[in-house]
């Protein structure tokens, strides 16, 4: 009996080690295919931007070049729209943040059946397609007040939805606030304004840095509601989009090797950074 | 309403709640509303207004026809700065009146003779009366058919019943492989989001999430190139099989495979898998794993213990990444413009772009948009409802 049990006891876990060492190791192979189906073609993209040969190809060698990188800053298209993107981006940071802001406030002091009614509303532009967001934006403009679409009508349709993003981050910022510190100013005669300036915003301030920089990327990387509110005008990525469409040329490789140097420093040194401090 | 004075004040609450009103009617619901109210909305192009702009037409040529005219008489004698321009008849009016940047302009105009001056100059006044008289016809009518009386305005649901067979199909097809591509999005991605929620905490797990972030973080139109690319005629592919042996580009061969349903199919799927990576991975994560070691310890084999425990865990994340995945696929114009070149059957969002700005028909092209707006609400309701999860579990 005892035996028995002892037996039983010594062999599931041999038992589970062997299945799971199995799984795992399929699960492994899994994770490394996964992983190559995600970043060879990026690996393609970057090798081409360096590449002489004027169709964009990995395979193709003609020689190492930096030229295409050179063509970047004298084709106007491109630095006007870059221009367009970074305005657009400054625009809807201005006004996505205080959105949002205001948004996660009044719904952290709202304890009614409304709160989820606004809520609902207010994160609403994040489950709308794209262009669906661009196009209301776009008819509402011209039809109420004669806007044709461009750069104004395309920070309006951004705005919407990122300001639901950077409301969703503040939110998630104040369910981990402590009243304490406001409530104790306030009984000791500090006004709502002094407290709100003193102890709330900059308990936001993390937040309000990190829903800058999220409402940027958002911002710059958009193209499904741009594509529809910016009219006759256009950004860096509609630019590229529509540049693809008549052919593929290395100069949009080039700008892609930008784009991903930049995104994989920001990830390191976010993941550095938050390791760090954990 | 008190709880927030209380807080904050009555001036910074009232900012807060006028800065709400703004986004919550001024970016969102009146935005909608127009949109409806567009969808609903019949412009009447029969009868008086289609008449007026028959006759507008045909005052344009007129008008042009007589600057031809008066262009030809010009020739011979005047000098470029003072050639009436055709886009300003009153200037015509005064045709000796010498620029002031310009001295010599009335000195060269009388220096050249070239046959009866007196009677081009009273040809060139009629020809000048005619033109100003056309011109003003033209601002009338145009007045006209743009002014609220030409514009016969109904409300019906003919932009809805007038879908032709073509869109409708361009519709359901499209919504029907949104649907595959968030099915295989799922399949392809979960064992992804669980190996890498339950890597633990240390450096293996940190670059598993990195790796997982960083293609999130690259422009969607770029890692659609990244496959174009790949896909081209003298694409990676074809290169590939033309090493092999198997088609010969120096003979021109080689396989279109954009512009195929299948890219587009294909590429949808790469472009947004990780949306719905990252919504199951941050649920997985959440799942105390002594859950699953108990399971496995009661004999539980590996598909029972996914199942049972993991997946009704990560349902809230099930639902999130399938909203996401079927609202941004069945929106999606990157992937079918730049994959499918114009080559391959329309994907819906590409009909409503035309409709806007091809066939210039603002209202059906509304219409459209609201049927793939309220398409894409009966699927977060049925998603919401399979899954039994709320609104506040979902836009997390």
């Amino acid at each position: 009996m005892t035996d028995q049990t002892a037996g039983s006891l010594l062999s599931a876990p041999a038992r589970r080690q062997r299945s799971v060492d199995w799984s795992a190791a399929l699960l492994n192979g899994y994770l490394l295919f996964f992983f190559a189906w995600m970043f060879l073609p990026l690996i393609l993209m970057v090798l081409a931007a360096f590449n002489a040969n004027p169709t964009p190809s990995a395979t193709d060698w003609q020689g190492f070049t930096l030229q295409w990188f050179e063509k970047l800053p004298r084709d106007e298209r491109f630095m006007q729209g870059l221009f367009h993107s970074l305005l657009i981006a400054a625009g809807v940071i201005v006004t996505a943040i205080p959105m949002g802001l205001a948004g996660a406030l009044i719904l952290s002091r709202l304890q009614s059946r409304a709160n989820t009614l606004l809520y609902t509303l207010l994160v609403s532009p994040v489950l709308t397609p794209g262009i669906v967001l661009g196009a209301t934006t776009m008819i509402f403009w011209r039809d109420l007040f004669g806007v044709e679409a461009g750069l104004f009508t395309t920070v309006m349709a951004q705005a919407a939805f990122i300001a639901a993003y950077c409301m969703l981050m503040f939110m998630a910022r104040l369910q981990r606030q402590d009243h304490v510190l406001e409530e104790a100013a306030l009984d000791l005669g500090a006004s709502p304004f002094f407290v709100f300036r003193r102890v709330t915003l900059p308990f936001l301030m993390p937040t309000i840095l990190t829903a800058a920089f999220i409402s940027f990327l958002q911002s710059i990387e958009n193209y499904n509601t741009t594509f529809f509110a910016i009219g006759g005008s256009w950004t860096l990525v509609t630019e590229i989009g529509s540049r693809m469409r008549f052919g593929l040329s290395p100069m949009i490789n080039a700008i892609g090797v930008i784009f991903i140097a930049i995104t994989v420093v920001v990830a390191v040194t976010h993941t550095i950074m938050t390791r760090k401090r954990a | 309403m008190g709880a927030l004075t209380r807080s904050f004040g009555k001036p910074l609450s009232f900012g807060f709640i006028a800065l709400v009103a703004i986004w919550l009617f001024g970016l969102i619901l009146l935005p909608q509303i127009s949109m409806i109210q567009r969808a609903f909305q019949v412009e009447d192009r029969g009868g008086v207004s289609a008449q007026l702009s028959i006759d507008i037409d045909k005052l344009y040529v007129r008008k042009f026809d007589i600057e031809q005219q008066l262009k030809a008489l010009e020739q011979p004698t005047a000098a470029q700065p003072q050639a009436p321009s055709p886009f300003a008849p009153s200037m015509g009016q005064a045709p000796a009146a010498p620029s002031p940047n310009d001295p010599f302009a009335g000195l060269s105009a009388k220096k050249a003779p070239a046959g009866d001056p007196a009677e081009i100059e009273a040809k060139r006044k009629a020809l000048q009366a005619e033109q100003n008289a056309v011109s003003a016809k033209i601002a009338d009518l145009e007045a006209q058919e743009t002014g609220p009386a030409a514009l016969d305005l109904r409300y019906s649901l003919e932009n809805f019943t007038s879908m032709s067979a073509v869109h409708f199909q361009i519709f359901v097809a499209t919504l029907f492989y949104a649907l595959c591509v968030t099915v295989l999005a799922f399949l392809v991605c979960y064992p992804v989001a669980y190996a890498v929620a339950t890597a633990g905490a240390g450096n293996r797990a940190a670059m598993l999430l990195l790796a997982l972030v960083v293609p999130y973080a690259i422009n969607e139109l770029l890692r659609i190139f990244a496959w174009v690319m790949i896909l081209e005629r003298q694409g990676l592919f074809n290169s590939i099989l033309n090493a092999l042996g198997v088609i010969d580009f120096s003979a021109g061969e080689g396989f279109r495979f954009v512009s195929s349903n299948g890219a587009v199919f294909a590429v949808m799927v790469y472009a947004y898998v990780l949306f719905m990576v990252f919504p199951i991975y941050n649920t997985i994560e959440t799942l105390d794993r002594n859950q699953i070691e108990a399971a496995r310890d009661l004999g539980a084999s590996t598909w029972r213990i996914h199942t049972r425990i993991v997946i009704p865990h990560a349902k809230p994340g099930i639902a999130v990444g399938a909203i996401m995945t079927f609202m941004l696929s069945a929106g999606s114009i990157a992937v079918p413009e730049i994959v499918g070149r114009g080559m391959h059957p329309d994907w819906f969002s590409q009909v409503i772009y035309r409709r806007f700005f091809e066939a210039d028909s603002w209202n059906q092209g509304a219409a459209y948009s609201l049927a793939l707006l309220v398409a894409c609400m009966v699927f977060i309701l049925a998603v919401m409802a399979v899954f039994k999860v709320g609104i506040r579990d979902i836009a997390k």
